[in-house]
């Protein structure tokens, strides 16, 4: 069923409910009232009968009263009163069995002083009567004109009314449930526009806050960073292409050449000792473009310990002064916290050696060598590493792409290095749920904060 | 030792130098309680005051850099730091500013030698007039200011600022 259908009847549905509800309740609540008045009424004909059938009164003018009840009551259909002396008779049988009635009826008449009945519309109203000849019960009787006409008008009506309410409600449901699921569908066709060729569609988001403009602000970033991503794909592919064609290249002309003519030893050695430099770096790329894939969220289980950041540190700083003696590494644990279990993690020794030894390198290499400080802290739930250098920085406009594969700032020809480091390390970090933020100014160095959260017991 | 500080800050990392000298300096026995103050003008509407809280407004102030800030500054001299509390003072007079010193049994105060202050105007006010007026000791404290460094406004800004942290 569809959703717009399904809203619809939802809606209907307790409305219906509610008025069929309202409408039983007049009608039960009507016919209640009138029993209960039309048995009043009989109550004072039965009284009106006995004063001018019983009361031999002389003093009492029985002729007006007669008169005065044929003027102005209404005669009832089947309007009948019956008499019978309460001495005389100490069981009612026959006469119950004459009028048909219960020999209850009779029975709540002595007990209570009245009573009522009712049959097949023919109601009863029995009253006890003091006269002067003695006491008597009246019984009168009549057919229910209300019962019989305004009930079934009644009726007809709150049906009626039921009817019409439920149809105008339906249509203006109906009415609703599209206007509501109009956007809705709007989004649907759009998103169903857009596929890989014409990423650069969006959908049209209005200014208004509603949840269906958030529903299509989402789905337009959701587009951006899967435009972004894609685009990322495919320079990466060809930006890879490109930086391993070059030693490849290089390696295909130098023995192109070398094997143009035969040439001396030296010069032999000298080819193929150009041709190694150019296969290391091959090697080196190719290296590192396979930790860059490993790293991707590739849904590969990494294995995961507590691990002391300090310690490291330390490792990292202790192997990047192997590499090269000029690297100057200064440790700062000026901010260590007292606690030693606030600078764990939970996270990958491989990984996070390999991040914090590149952005450590990355800030020896662009400082030509001046100290990189490197500082440990800690808040309650998460631990910073901040590493700084004093290096030639990276221009503001560039920052944003520093995260790229492949992309190298503008200021760093002279420099050796083919942009993995970074991305490299940034899928790290996110894969131990934590955060690096890069922060430069040019020519007067830069600042990276990590913070990764804490190994929690 | 026991001690009640009083600090003025306006909510930047960089104030929190003075906080990071003084614990710096202090003897290995010292047990604080630091009272971060900050003067904050009341609005004059009926209907602010009407809903006034402390700590709403304080959570304005307070950036997630600063607090975390904070944190590492606790973590660092955990045995030495009883309390850090971020309070706002909203007096205008002398009298005012002494009681509020003697409710919370203030022991000393410790004010930035030369420091750029960045109040926002409108809102905030300098609390050093007050402080240097009452009678409670002051410790002076000084570092080299950079104004212009890559992370200013970072927790990172904590971890070099020239001071020098001992102990």
């Amino acid at each position: 069923m569809r959703t717009q259908t399904k809203t619809t009847l939802l809606f209907l549905l307790p409305f219906l409910i509610v008025l069929s509800l309202f409408g039983g309740f007049v009608y039960f609540s009507f016919l209640n009232y009138s029993h209960n008045d039309f048995f009043r009424l009989l109550e004072i004909r039965a009284i009106t009968a006995g004063k001018i059938e019983l009361d031999n009164n002389p003093t009492a003018n029985i002729k007006e009263i007669k008169e005065l009840r044929d003027q102005f009551f209404e005669k009832l259909p089947q309007e009948k009163d019956y008499f019978f002396p309460l001495e005389e008779v100490e069981k009612f049988h026959d006469e119950s069995e004459t009028l048909g009635l219960p020999i209850s009826f009779f029975e709540n008449v002595i007990k209570n002083g009245k009573s009522d009945f009712k049959k097949n519309n023919v109601f009863y109203k029995g009253i006890i009567y003091n006269s002067t000849k003695g006491k008597y019960i009246i019984v009168a009787s009549a057919e229910n004109y209300y019962e019989l006409h305004h009930s079934a008008y009644l009726k007809r009506t709150l049906f009626i009314s039921i009817i019409a309410a439920f149809i105008i409600s339906a249509l203006i449901s109906l009415y609703f449930s599209k206007y509501i699921f109009k956007p809705l569908r709007k989004i649907t066709e759009r998103v169903n526009q857009i596929s890989s060729e014409n990423l650069h569609l969006r959908l049209d988001a209005g200014s208004k806050n509603d949840e269906l403009n958030d529903l299509a602000v989402t789905f337009n970033t959701m587009l951006d960073r899967i435009e972004t991503s894609f685009e990322t794909q495919n320079n990466f592919i060809s930006n890879a292409s490109h930086e391993l064609r070059t030693p490849l290249t290089a390696i295909i002309g130098e023995a192109d050449v070398i094997l143009s003519k035969s040439r001396s030893q030296e010069e032999y050695e000298e080819a193929i000792k150009i041709m190694l430099v150019e296969a290391e770096k091959l090697e080196s790329k190719t290296r590192a473009l396979l930790f860059l894939a490993q790293t991707g969220f590739n849904g590969k289980i990494q294995k995961f310990d507590k691990i002391r950041l300090d310690q490291l540190l330390m490792d990292v700083k202790e192997t990047l002064e192997k590499i090269n003696q000029k690297n100057k590494i200064c440790l700062d644990m000026s901010l260590l916290p007292e606690n030693p279990n606030m600078i764990k993690v939970n996270g990958n020794e491989q990984l996070l050696h390999l991040a914090f030894s590149n952005i450590i390198n990355n800030g020896c290499k662009y400082s030509d060598n001046q100290p990189v400080s490197v500082a440990l802290g800690a808040s309650n739930n998460s631990v910073f590493v901040v590493i700084k250098d004093t290096g030639i920085g990276i221009p503001e406009s560039e920052l944003k792409f520093i995260y790229d594969p492949f992309f190298r700032a503008s200021n760093t020809k002279s420099y050796e290095g083919f942009g993995i480091g970074l991305p490299l390390t940034r899928n790290i970090i996110r894969m131990h749920l934590g955060e690096i933020e890069v922060k430069s100014i040019q020519n007067q160095g830069t600042t990276v904060q990590i913070n990764i959260p804490m190994y929690k017991f | 030792m026991k001690k009640t500080i009083l600090l003025q800050t306006d909510f930047t990392i960089e104030s929190l130098n003075v906080l990071k000298t003084a614990l710096a300096q202090s003897n290995h026995d010292d047990n604080f309680d630091i009272i971060l103050l900050h003067g904050v003008h009341l609005s004059d509407s009926i209907r602010d005051l009407l809903f006034f809280s402390k700590q709403k407004i304080i959570n304005q102030l307070v950036s997630e850099e600063f607090e975390q800030a904070c944190f590492v500054i606790k973590n660092k001299y955990a045995s030495k730091i009883n309390s850090i509390r971020k309070d706002i003072f909203t007096g205008f007079t002398q009298s005012a500013f002494n009681s509020y010193t003697d409710a919370n049994q203030i022991d000393a105060i410790y004010l930035p030698a030369n420091f750029q202050w960045n109040f926002n105007k409108q809102k905030s006010f300098d609390l050093i007039p007050f402080m240097n007026k009452s009678k409670l000791p002051i410790q002076q404290i000084g570092w080299q200011t950079a104004t212009n460094i890559p992370e200013k406004g970072k927790v990172a800004e904590l971890f070099f600022n020239g001071v020098p942290s001992h102990s």
